[in-house]
């Protein structure tokens, strides 16, 4: 198996329009916004982590913005590294997403409403690879494109792909996607389950209520080949990973811990390593009492000594099907920087009900190995251990 | 890699009244299953049919190509959201997830494997199965259920402008799955599958057909729903193959008709080699599978 090598990254969420600018900002978690929606003559105002310098206008064409911006950035460190035009061109495209372009497809359904009540929902778009398909159009990537779609671990399932694809020498490169902007039906989706934080999420917080959606938009470019210069990510690499579905319940893992712990202990056994190697764990942490105890009780089951625990939800809020590439690039980001992100009151040991805390300021991170777990509807499982060191 | 088992459900749709499943569902699973929608009930089918009264290994891996996914319970969210202003309801919420799908196969053969779900537009069912055989090759799994699935909407006027099909253009839904192995061949393999590999353009795919050196005879050319005439002649040409037109408006359109391709090679005596070919209409890739049959000797 060939190394697979993290050449070029990009992201986009509430903190800021670059990698650089998300990892200055993990000190202290944002406050929402209270936005407005309208449809079907209703309007509701939900709190939402919208991106920064993006306002929500002009819906058709913000997701291509947004997305256009951080692919390009990705691309342009990727070539600085060593990546050639003819490489790009025969790149594989890995798009993981929960809601891919319904958020331009609801913006022109809408607006069609306006002028004709017969209007036909899903014409312009009703397929998810039809994002994956537009972006090599526009990117003029000639290579293979994969749209996942499981929920929030899809983006974390796109990267293991994209991965074993390189490593196993069937591609080169490969372009990893992850994106999640703002749209009624997710909005009101959440709302139906009562999910929603009215504040901060507080995942592992004797005061945890619910989620905070949020805006992010990341991008990866992972080559066979070692970058010329040292990137954003160093030589932060996929070591090991696992995906495992999960049949206790299609919104919720297993409380009593062993399907979250099952995919934990493949994704160590496929890294080569032992639990009491890891120098950090990045917990899923959705701030749903349910997902909360499944996830602690699989750690516990893992783990003798709990490494230091971090959760950046609180930060760039539940980017859903972007969440595995966007918490993993802000991990990996603040990693190479030297730090571990804390969550200031949120789960400290005096509020920590599950008997674990979170980690509250920066603490320092040698390199080393981490675990970061991504858990789905649908019953998917996701553990992904990264690593900088050998 | 090895098939034990395939098993396919596909009808043309001809009516805005579509087809019931729910009786299909039950004869498939031998029991009901309650509160699903059509795309969930296509896939049960399917597999349903595929594995039979066999079992699977707890740790196959569950892997479903679409190339549309659930427009059903979609435009069951959207509909009454933007013209009545009604949220959606939760269940119908839920199961927009695509592996929702994939949740319920899991729940109802047992297994706790990996479990994935893709879209691809013109690849739809071929990469599921390209994904599916890079986790036997790389060792995670040695046992998958593939497949895929696409369904037909009322009104079938709206269903054939999203697809933009000409008016009166057959269209048809389908749901085909295979019991996909590794390791040495089992006794009850049907078939193998040599090869699912995607191509940069036309040439590279002639280069690797040309290499292969098929009888004409023994070979099955079948080309895929997307797959253009002038390309198929080429192919035609550089292999000395002659392709096998199955009816194209048999039994209608849906985007993952490929995943068919096996099983109707399979249903009938002639060929050891099946090479099904597709493209896509908007780009310069093709796709590749390669089945070999497995003859059994009385």
């Amino acid at each position: 198996m060939r190394e697979a090598w993290f050449i070029g990254a990009d992201t986009h969420t509430v903190l800021g329009r670059s990698l650089a600018d998300n990892i200055a900002a993990l000190s202290t978690p944002p406050a929402p916004q209270q936005i407005e929606l309208r449809f079907g003559g209703q309007t509701i105002v939900i709190p939402y982590l919208i991106l920064a310098d993006q306002p929500l206008e002009d819906i058709e064409r913000r997701l291509y913005q947004v997305l256009y911006a951080v692919i390009g950035q990705a691309l342009d460190e990727a070539a600085k590294s060593g990546m050639t035009a003819a490489q790009r061109r025969r790149m594989g495209l890995f798009l993981g997403t929960s809601s891919a372009d319904v958020s331009v497809s609801e913006a022109r359904f809408l607006r069609e409403l306006e002028t004709s009540p017969d209007a036909t929902a899903l014409i312009g778009s009703n397929s998810i690879s039809n994002l994956a398909r537009h972006l090599r159009h526009h990117f003029g990537l000639g290579g293979p494109d994969y749209s996942f779609n499981t929920a929030c671990t899809a983006s974390a399932n796109a990267l293991m792909s994209a991965v074993d694809m390189v490593s196993s020498g069937d591609l080169d490169h490969a372009l990893v996607v992850g994106v999640e902007l703002c749209n009624v039906i997710t909005a009101t989706g959440f709302q139906g389950l009562g999910l929603f934080a009215s504040q901060t999420m507080q995942p592992f917080d004797q005061d945890r209520n619910g989620l905070i959606l949020g805006e992010g938009c990341s991008a990866l470019v992972i080559s066979a080949s070692a970058p010329k210069a040292e990137g954003q990510l160093g030589r932060f690499h996929l070591r090991g990973s696992a995906n495992l579905c999960d049949t206790y319940s299609m919104s919720a893992a297993n409380p009593d811990g062993s399907t979250v712990a099952a995919v934990m202990n493949q994704a160590l056994a496929r890294a080569g390593l032992e639990a009491s190697q890891l120098g950090a764990i990045k917990t899923h942490g959705t701030a749903s009492l349910h997902n909360d105890e499944s996830e602690m009780a699989g750690m516990r089951q893992v783990f003798d000594t709990l490494p230091p625990v971090c959760a950046l939800k609180p930060y760039i809020g539940h980017t859903l099907g972007a969440c595995g590439l966007n918490e993993l690039l802000l991990f990996c980001g603040a990693a190479q920087a030297g730090f571990l992100p804390g969550t200031p009151g949120i789960a400290s040991p005096e509020r920590a009900d599950l008997g674990v805390s979170l980690n509250q300021s920066r603490l320092p991170l040698a390199p080393g190995h981490f675990m970061l777990n991504f858990f789905g509807f649908g019953g998917n499982n996701t553990s992904l251990i990264l690593s900088n060191t050998e | 890699m090895w098939i034990r088992a395939l098993g396919d459900y596909s009808d043309t749709v001809d009516t805005d009244e579509l087809p019931a499943l729910r009786q299909l569902v039950r004869e498939a699973l031998g029991a009901p299953v309650r509160r699903i929608g059509r795309f969930i009930q296509l896939a049960l089918i399917g597999a349903g049919r595929c594995m039979g009264e066999q079992a699977l290994p707890a740790q196959t891996a569950v892997y479903l190509g679409s190339g549309r996914g659930d427009l059903d319970v979609t435009l069951e969210v959207v509909n009454p959201l933007f013209r009545e202003g009604l949220p959606p309801k939760p269940l119908s919420f839920v199961n927009t997830v695509s592996n929702a799908t994939n949740f319920y196969i899991a729940k109802h053969f047992g297994l706790a494997g990996r479990s994935n779900f893709v879209c691809n537009r013109f690849f739809a069912f071929e990469a599921a199965l390209e994904l599916a055989m890079q986790d036997i090759r790389l060792g995670y799994t040695d046992s998958v259920l593939v497949g895929s699935v696409d369904l037909v909407t009322a009104s079938l006027h709206q269903h054939r402008a999203r697809l933009e099909l000409p008016p009166e253009h057959p269209v048809a839904e389908g749901s085909h799955w295979l019991w996909l192995v590794g390791g040495a061949q089992p006794e009850d393999a049907v078939a193998e599958v040599q090869l699912v590999r995607q191509f940069d353009d036309l040439r590279a795919l002639l280069g690797h057909l040309h290499a292969l050196n098929l009888s004409s005879e023994r070979s099955w050319l079948l080309p895929g729903n997307f797959v253009d005439a002038a390309s198929i002649a080429e192919i035609q040409t550089t292999t000395g193959l002659t392709p096998v037109h199955l009816d194209a408006r048999e039994p209608g359109y849906y985007d993952s008709r490929a995943g068919g391709a096996i099983s109707a090679f399979l249903s009938q005596p002639d060929g050891d080699t099946l090479l099904h070919i597709n493209r896509e209409t908007d780009g310069e890739r093709f796709c590749l599978m390669q089945v070999r049959r497995i003859s059994r000797v009385s």
